[in-house]
């Protein structure tokens, strides 16, 4: 199994996806690399978007109003599942930290659903706080 | 990085090294004070999701969020090119290649900080409207 999952890893992205019987542990490892990759792109797209407020008020207004939005509010999908890749990671990550400082090695898989369970519960408020006032600008 | 096993905890362990990993888990640490703040002021405190143009250059008109936000985008960027480089030698590409990755994740964080920091500092002297 670990050379397994070892060629897998050597095997990139596509490999990564394999999950099918490798445990939560692989699912839990192969997930923080990909929502790392898709992290680091919105990081990015971040800066990118940041930049037009050296343009001006009403150009940068435009764009951030597009990609937040997109067409028929459609974006605003793409934003619930950025902030559940981001909350993921810091859960995953944070357990990950623990381990470096040997906490929690001994019941990393419990760990690892505790975890995310309170990062799911802090998504959801996050989501109700940040989209109750949806189309009060 | 990451482990591929969890029941045992050292099964398999990516190429970055030990120092690069406690790096990446303090750094991580860090950023999960830093996003919260961030996603607290940019995204709930001003009671709409979008944070437009005004509110982020009254924001960064304060010194202090000036400076919370280059301390951001540094270790931010520390974190995400770091893993960035993990991923990329955990591949299979030999020595000289993980030498080329090394040069090539230092050179663009370099590039990110330091455009990063000349953004936010432009941004905020924009006059407020």
């Amino acid at each position: 199994m670990v050379e397994e999952n070892v060629k897998n890893l050597r095997e990139g992205p596509m490999g990564w996806a394999k999950f099918y019987r490798k445990g939560i542990g692989y699912f839990a490892f192969a997930m923080h690399r990909f929502s790392g990759l898709v992290i680091v792109f919105y990081l990015y797209l971040h800066l990118f978007v940041l930049s037009h407020l050296l343009v001006g008020k009403a150009t940068y207004n435009s764009l951030v109003t597009s990609v937040t939005y997109g067409p028929f509010d459609s974006f605003l999908v793409l934003d619930v599942l950025l902030a559940l890749v981001i909350f993921y990671h810091g859960a995953n990550g944070t357990r990950l930290a623990l381990n470096e400082l040997g906490i929690g090695l001994e019941n990393n898989k419990a760990m690892f659903y505790v975890f995310e369970v309170i990062s799911m519960v802090l998504l959801g408020i996050f989501l109700y706080y940040a989209y109750m006032f949806l189309g009060a600008s | 990085m990451a482990e591929v096993e969890m029941s045992s905890g050292r099964e398999v362990r990516s190429s970055t090294g030990s120092l690069g990993r406690m790096f990446q888990a303090a750094s991580g640490l860090f950023l999960i004070f830093f996003l919260g703040v961030h996603l607290y002021v940019a995204h709930i405190d001003f009671g709409h999701p979008i944070q437009f143009f005004t509110s982020v250059i009254e924001n960064m008109h304060n010194f202090w969020w000036l400076a919370f936000f280059i301390v951001f985008v540094w270790v931010i960027s520390y974190h995400a090119v770091n893993g960035l480089g993990g991923i990329i030698k955990d591949l299979n590409i030999g020595e000289k290649g993980k030498a080329y990755v090394n040069y090539a994740m230092v050179a663009l964080y370099i590039v990110t900080v330091v455009y990063g920091t000349i953004l936010a500092v432009l941004v905020a002297r924009i006059p407020l409207p």
